[in-house]
């Protein structure tokens, strides 16, 4: 509605950031310092009458009406804009399902009309809230953990690492966990959430080990009681609150974890770079504001160090990052700086262009990888 | 009026293929189609409190972040607060004239969370001047977003000028020897000249963000001190504030109000409103509003007999023309013809052009090119996908629908209308309304319990009271939609 936003307003137009994650979808503005709003990537399926998460999609057309309905409510409920005539710029980690990227694709370009979309690489755009372009940016979100190293300002994708350490693993190891404390009860989602968030922590690497121990020597942290429907309550006892992110931290039977991640990553990058790296860790997404986890994210990197496998890493010290917000929206604000460039004129992808194509431009598709002198 | 939310019992097709309840259909006078919430364009109109009620220029809304200026919601349950008064001992209690100062708080009656919990002091005004926070970030961020800006720029300037020099008018013999300039000044022993991508950084990245060694210490106290979960902040009461996201409810802030929106619908074809309420926010009324519910002949079901599987069942159904015209109502068997046109999946997205038609005639100011319509697009109608178990047994005939009188309905006297009613089809009948029987067969193959769908295609006279330049007079036109009826359940026995 043009007509009624007066003259002077029409000049510098409105750009709608989004970062719709696997739980939580961030929605903003760019040129603001914050999203406007953090909700969950879930619709109410109007058939059906239960919330369902767009991630949850049994196929194509099913994302599509999903989206639909999800980029409707993100538009009415929260931007309060009608998304005709509005640059949008989507924050997307490199690993996205194509299925979903060009989904979400068509639903912004023919469903809602947008006129220019410009999709964005999260791990890159996240060093942009930096101002550094050379960082190995770690991205633990809700289904699994994502390192790329980031170079000059250059995903470097055949270095990625992801592992399914994030925070739906915790979430499953809580629910066994508690089942077994707490025989009968079962907890929703929510509630599961809501324990993770308000009484669990990383405990550091000497009690964990401790911990590991057939008889361990330690009083584990005081036990919660955490209310349920009314008068019900369950126990939560303090090894649980402890030990519900060890799994991060233990290596798998590929010998695996988040610590050898980072480490594997840098070692598949250029040996000059290697010292930069290890020196510009960036960890990015809610998993990360956790209570301890980044402390004992660096004990677990240093004492990695020791390993065999590492020993050719001439690394001494490892230095982090902190980012000037949350880490939870760290990559939105990262779009949200890309946004109020002129990027979004010169590498923005717009609508005519997209219906001529009818695909997104991806990264690894060779038709727009083919190497131009 | 309870049958327009349930039960949900007769589908009318959209144009797009969805099946919806004609109270969720919308009826485009213009292109003569049903269209329903998925396939027309939503706009947002007007923005408002929904608390004060107070209508918001966008502009503005905008300038405030959508938020209302005036009203709170509570920081811990999501209700809006109430401001509260308490009266306070006067400035100098010395003075015993001075009358005792009000002073105003905000308080949630909900939750009982007030502005005092968290030491937010009280004002002395009833509106306000909460103290805002900021965030702590912002100057730096401000710079980082400049910085970005100015790249950004340059680069788009490096490019500008570099297709600039493209264009040279004389022809470069060393570009067709492969001597580069760079290699001729070597040869020359001339010092070489920097590259230009490298000489104008405009703004050093003098405010790098330094990574530090340390990271936020493991808070030791979670191991000895006990958790109070009513001290912790959910993650709703966290997202609800993502600039601070307190961990802790001590730190909790008044948050303003969202504010809402009014929304109007466009048709995708026509670019015609079919829906558009009054700006006003206290108005429930619409300017325009074409719904189907008052355009198109509305089925309700009346009775069906015990529904057995290869056995003839008889169904009334009920016809009424909520129309001012009078219309003639024909029915034909449902076909599924339409689906495998649509099974062309590759071109699925059809651009066309609706701008040619009539840009000429209107006035400077809309064709100004911002506000210009741009070309529709029209996305194919999908496939319905309800599987249609039973078949009806059509009448060839058609039957009238007198026009609607609200009048009537308190008028017992009998129809003035005189109508020859075919008594093998219609059974009863009164002012608008007509009752129908038709015959049912469910097909042969059905299970004891199964859902029994059936489905028939209306076609009725439609009156088109639109005048356009061409035709002055009300246009007679022919209009067809599929209709679809769950029956209930299938059952046993004879």
């Amino acid at each position: 509605m043009p007509i009624y936003e007066g003259i002077g307003t029409i000049t510098d137009k409105l750009v709608v950031v989004m970062d719709i994650g696997a739980a939580y979808t961030k929605l903003g503005f760019s040129g603001e310092f914050a999203p406007r709003c953090i909700i969950k990537s879930e619709v109410l399926c109007k058939e059906s009458g239960i919330m369902r998460n767009i991630r949850d999609y049994k196929d194509k057309e099913d994302l599509y009406d999903l989206l639909v309905d999800f980029v409707h409510v993100l538009y009415f409920k929260y931007a309060l804009l009608s998304p005709k005539d509005r640059p949008v710029v989507v924050v997307e980690s490199l690993l996205c399902p194509t299925i979903f990227r060009e989904t979400l694709a068509k639903v912004l370009f023919c469903h809602y009309k947008v006129p220019v979309l410009l999709v964005v690489p999260s791990h890159l755009v996240c060093l942009a809230t930096l101002a550094i372009d050379t960082a190995l940016v770690l991205d633990i979100g809700f289904s699994e953990a994502i390192a790329i190293p980031v170079c000059h300002g250059v995903p470097v994708i055949h270095a990625w690492q992801a592992l399914p350490l994030a925070s739906q693993a915790v979430h499953d190891n809580l629910r066994t966990a508690l089942a077994t404390h707490n025989t009968g009860v079962t907890l929703s989602d929510w509630n599961l959430e809501d324990v993770k968030v308000r009484c669990c922590f990383v405990t550091p690497q000497k009690r964990s080990i401790e911990f590991q121990k057939s008889t361990p020597n330690l009083t584990p942290c005081p036990e919660v009681k955490y209310p349920l429907q009314g008068s019900n309550s369950i126990i939560i006892p303090g090894k649980v609150r402890e030990t519900m992110f060890e799994l991060f931290f233990e290596e798998d039977n590929d010998h695996q974890c988040l610590s050898t991640m980072i480490l594997d990553a840098i070692l598949k990058v250029n040996v000059d770079l290697r010292l930069q790296l290890a020196e510009n860790i960036f960890l990015v997404g809610g998993t990360v504001m956790t209570p301890g986890f980044k402390a004992r994210l660096k004990e677990e990197l240093y004492q990695q160090l020791n390993n065999e496998r590492y020993s050719k890493l001439k690394i001494k010290t490892f230095k982090f990052h902190s980012p000037p917000c949350k880490d939870n929206y760290t990559a939105w604000l990262g779009g949200a700086i890309y946004g109020c460039t002129e990027l979004l004129s010169m590498k923005g992808l717009s609508r005519e262009t997209y219906l001529k194509e009818n695909r997104l431009p991806d990264w690894a598709n060779m038709k727009d990888n083919l190497r131009t002198l | 009026m309870s049958y327009i939310i349930l039960p949900d019992v007769v589908h009318y097709a959209c144009t797009c293929g969805i099946l919806k309840p004609i109270s969720k259909l919308y009826f485009c006078r213009h292109c003569l189609e049903l269209r329903c919430g998925f396939c027309v364009c939503h706009e947002a109109d007007s923005h408002y409190c929904d608390k004060c009620a107070e209508n918001l220029p966008s502009s503005e809304a905008r300038l405030k972040k959508n938020r209302c200026g005036n009203c709170f919601d509570c920081p811990s349950c999501h209700q809006q607060l109430s401001t509260r008064a308490a009266t306070v001992g006067p400035k100098n209690p010395d003075d015993p004239k001075a009358a005792p100062r009000k002073v105003f708080y905000l308080l949630c009656l909900l939750c009982r969370w007030s502005s005092r919990d968290v030491g937010i002091p009280d004002q002395a005004a009833v509106s306000g001047g909460w103290p805002e926070r900021e965030n702590i970030y912002a100057h730096r961020l401000q710079e980082i977003q400049d910085m970005y800006k100015a790249i950004v720029l340059s680069d788009k300037q490096q490019k500008l000028d570099k297709d600039k020099k493209k264009q040279r008018r004389y022809m470069s013999f060393t570009d067709r020897t492969g001597i580069t300039a760079s290699m001729l000044r070597k040869r020359i022993g001339w010092p070489d000249v920097p590259n230009p991508l490298l000489k104008a950084k405009p703004t050093e990245l003098n405010n790098k963000a330094i990574a530090k060694e340390e990271v936020e210490e493991f808070p030791e106290d979670l191991l000895t001190s006990p958790v109070n979960l009513s001290l912790a902040t959910t993650m709703e009461q966290r997202l609800v504030q993502p600039e601070w996201q307190p961990t802790t409810i001590d730190k909790l802030f008044p948050i303003h109000k969202h504010l809402s929106v009014k929304r109007s619908q466009r048709c995708r074809s026509c670019e015609h409103n079919v829906s558009k309420p009054e700006y006003n926010p206290n108005s429930i009324k619409f300017k325009i509003q074409l719904f189907a519910y008052y355009h198109i002949p509305e089925v309700r079901i009346i009775t069906v007999e015990p529904l057995r599987a290869g056995k003839v069942s008889e169904l009334l159904l009920k016809f009424s023309n909520p129309t001012q015209h009078q219309t003639s109502i024909t029915l034909f068997p449902y076909k599924v013809d339409d689906v495998i046109a649509c099974e062309d999946n590759r071109t699925e997205v059809i651009s066309q052009s609706s701008e040619e038609k009539g840009s000429g005639s209107q006035p400077s100011s809309i064709t100004h090119t911002s506000l210009t319509r741009q070309p529709s697009i029209t996305i194919k109608p999908r496939p319905i996908k309800t599987r249609v178990v039973a078949d009806v047994v059509v009448p060839n005939a058609s039957f009238v629908l007198p026009p609607r009188d609200d009048a009537a309905e308190y008028d017992d006297s009998g129809d003035a209308h005189n109508i020859q009613n075919d008594p093998k089809i219609v059974v009863w009948r009164k002012s608008n309304k007509a009752v129908i029987k038709l015959q049912v067969t469910p097909n042969s193959d059905l299970n004891i319990g199964d859902e029994v769908t059936t489905a028939f295609t209306i076609q009725h006279i439609y009156i088109n009271t639109i005048t356009t330049v061409e035709n002055k007079e009300p246009q007679k036109c022919e209009h067809k939609v599929k209709v679809f009826l769950t029956l209930g359940n299938l059952v046993g026995g004879s």
